[in-house]
């Protein structure tokens, strides 16, 4: 084993990392207004499905990515009339999605199951900055909508700390009857964060697909990386640039079984190798638990409460 | 909401009224095929025919009940489990991994312990180990939440997967002691015969229907008529008043969840002591545990609710397992597409059982200014 192998494992571990920042990215998003979207696992999938069908249809990838952010939007909304305007459940709304996406991924994706992905989103060439050790293949070795995600993490940051939308949109999510009696409409805040961030979750679903994917495989496509998403956030403490370095350490953690698998290591046996981010997410978890985390995380105070100006 | 000039307002109801309780499910169920409809259609099945042979595959046929019944067996285990947890806000998510551990570790008691038992006494050892592998795969989860407040949703729903590598890894992955030594084909070790209970005649119903059924019956009276199942009731609807009042709530936090997680576990071991009789990878194809959450929604936690909901969930599955055989085989998961929307459809109608939908026009305000008189 050379350290060579662990370079590329960092550098794959960046590459997963691209879906894992877009999923919570819009998490944040979605979790800063007040509302918790668990349904992202199931937004990934149908993210994907959508991708590779209408790659398979078209082999067009930025429309297979525009329908993917669509199809996100649209289920994002479904939990936003459901828990903003109706005030159900937040938590069983989301779950509901994660069901539903996976019926209905599996079920349109059937007749393309197993199928190789039609179209792939290819690396940016950038010639010799490529061959540099070490910094090219983890810096100059990815597709634009890799680099795009970075960028789109610092917009966010900049979005949420430092713009006059940003600062409703973090009030919202911590004194609704605030902002409510400042004369903005709390659901209209919800609602445009809570679709703002599908479109994230699904754009996560297909790059996942036309970037990493090998074949469309319900059961296998996204393995529980929209849950490993929602913990980034806790991680992230609901912070856009935190999220990237959560999401690189996962990716990284992620991509280790596949490399000693490849190496040929077999000081744990495969099945075992692949319980190892779940663990580790877990772990992850509890550490932020503890009272001294806790306080210094900030979460948004009305995270999963519905608003309802009249009942006083 | 206010919509031109008309005005919608929510006014809470204080006693949902007995046809709203009936026709907020049936509209429900009716929205959801409809969206299932669309999907078939754009997927060029007819939807009324995939429909009747849906219903009449799973609940009118005499193997198509007893299919039912069997699958269902399980699937009650898991919405007991659900119900139990969500009904105090607890909402672990984890019962498909706590069933695969019960399933497990129903297994290797089967295997290990049933053999120097007699039959009498080795079934109930199998279910019971298999609950309290279930139950002790939620402990870690189950002591965060109540020592550091970390999110249960989270924690359970990893362990899933965490669980599902388990099981791969014991079949597939390794030659222990819950692989079938006898043959080269990954499949399970057989648990002893005496950890079997036998199926009804030909039909795929066993015995354990009747113990999962009046569970249910079992924990709907004590959680009316014990003091432990007030305390739980108590804290589901204020925990601070629960608190004030003196009652435990890490104790109660924990308890919870491990009951729900033995539940959970014996829905897996009555898969062993059933139709499996060894550590059955299929278990992990079928998501019943995820289909018990869906379950306990429906019958918004009333563990009798739960039987009749699961039956007519295994239903819908052992209907969509009918439709695959076809010259345009429809696919299964458009069972997993009808539970999903069912269950969307139904969260979305408890607003109008909860409240009553008032709309009232707005008179356009005039001010009368003192030129006009």
């Amino acid at each position: 084993m050379n350290s060579n192998v662990w370079v590329l494992t960092f550098a794959d571990g960046i590459s997963i990392a691209t879906t894992l920042i877009l999923a919570s990215l819009g998490a944040i998003l979605t979790e800063r207004s007040g509302v918790i979207n668990l349904g992202i696992e199931g937004m990934l999938l149908m993210g994907a499905v959508t991708a590779f069908l209408v790659g398979d249809g078209t082999h067009n990838i930025w429309l297979a990515l525009f329908l993917a952010v669509l199809v996100g939007m649209a289920m994002a909304t479904v939990h936003a009339v459901l828990t903003i305007t109706l005030r159900s459940n937040q938590i069983v709304s989301g779950l509901a999605l994660v069901i539903f996406g996976t019926g209905l991924s599996q079920f349109i994706g059937k007749s393309v199951e197993g199928k190789p992905r039609p179209v792939r989103i290819e690396p940016i060439d950038f010639g010799a900055l490529s061959d540099i050790p070490i910094i090219g293949p983890v810096v100059f070795n990815h597709d634009p909508i890799t680099y795009l995600t970075w960028f789109g993490a610092l917009i966010a940051s900049w979005y949420l700390f430092r713009t006059r939308p940003g600062l409703v949109l973090r009030a919202t999510g911590d004194a609704p009857a605030t902002v409510d009696a400042q004369g903005v409409s709390v659901a209209a805040v919800r609602y445009a964060h809570t679709i703002a961030g599908g479109a994230l979750v699904g754009l996560a679903g297909g790059w996942f697909m036309l970037a990493r994917g090998t074949a469309w495989s319900q059961a296998a496509t996204t393995n529980g990386i929209g849950w490993i998403a929602l913990a980034l956030v806790v991680f992230a403490a609901w912070r856009p640039l935190r999220a990237i370095a959560g999401a690189v350490l996962f990716g990284f953690l992620l991509q280790v079984p596949y490399t000693l698998q490849g190496q040929q290591i077999r000081i744990f046996p495969p099945e075992i190798l692949q319980m190892l981010p779940y663990l580790a997410t877990l772990a992850v978890l509890v550490v932020l638990s503890t009272p001294r985390a806790r306080r210094l995380l900030g979460a948004p105070t009305m995270l999963g409460q519905p608003f309802v100006r009249d009942e006083r | 909401m206010i919509i031109g000039r008309t005005r919608i307002e929510l006014e809470p109801r204080l006693n949902s009224p007995k046809w709203l309780v009936v026709a907020v499910p049936l509209a429900s169920v009716f929205l959801a095929l409809s969206v299932g409809g669309i999907f078939l259609i754009l997927n060029g099945h007819s939807p009324l025919h995939t429909y009747s042979k849906l219903l009449s595959s799973g609940y009118t046929t005499f193997y198509g009940i007893t299919d039912t019944l069997g699958l269902a067996t399980p699937l009650i285990c898991t919405g007991l489990a659900a119900a139990f947890a969500f009904r105090m806000n607890l909402f672990n998510i984890g019962e498909e991994g706590q069933m695969y551990l019960g399933m497990i570790g129903g297994a290797w008691a089967g295997i290990a312990l049933a053999d120097h038992l007699p039959k009498l006494v080795a079934v109930p050892v199998v279910l019971a180990i298999g609950a309290l592998t279930g139950g002790l795969w939620v402990l870690v989860p189950a002591v965060l939440r109540a020592k550091l407040g970390t999110s249960e949703i989270v924690s359970t729903l990893l362990l899933n997967y965490v669980a599902l590598n388990l099981v791969n890894y014991f079949i597939f992955g390794s030659r222990g002691f819950f692989r079938d030594p006898s043959t080269s084909f990954p499949q399970g070790r057989a648990v002893s015969a005496n950890a079997r209970l036998g199926n009804f005649g030909t039909t795929n119903t066993y015995p354990t229907l009747i113990i999962a059924a009046l569970l249910a019956i079992l924990l709907w009276w004590f959680i009316r008529n014990s003091n432990y199942g007030y305390e739980t009731s108590v804290y589901a609807d204020s925990p601070n008043t629960a608190r004030y009042a003196g009652m435990n709530a890490t104790r109660l936090t924990i308890s919870v969840l491990l009951v729900s997680g033995a539940l959970a576990g014996l829905g897996g071991a009555m898969y062993v002591v059933g139709p499996a009789g060894k550590v059955d990878p299929g278990i992990l194809q079928i998501g019943l545990g995820y289909a018990g959450i869906v379950v306990a929604s429906l019958a918004r936690y009333n563990f009798v609710a739960v039987v009749i909901t699961a039956i007519l969930f295994a239903g819908l599955r052992v209907g969509g397992a009918a439709l695959q055989i076809s010259s345009n085989p429809v696919p299964i998961a458009i069972a997993v597409v009808l539970q999903g929307s069912v269950l969307l459809f139904a969260l979305g109608g408890e607003i109008f059982r909860r409240n009553r939908i008032r709309i009232r026009r707005i008179q356009p305000v005039v001010f009368s200014t003192g030129a006009d008189a």
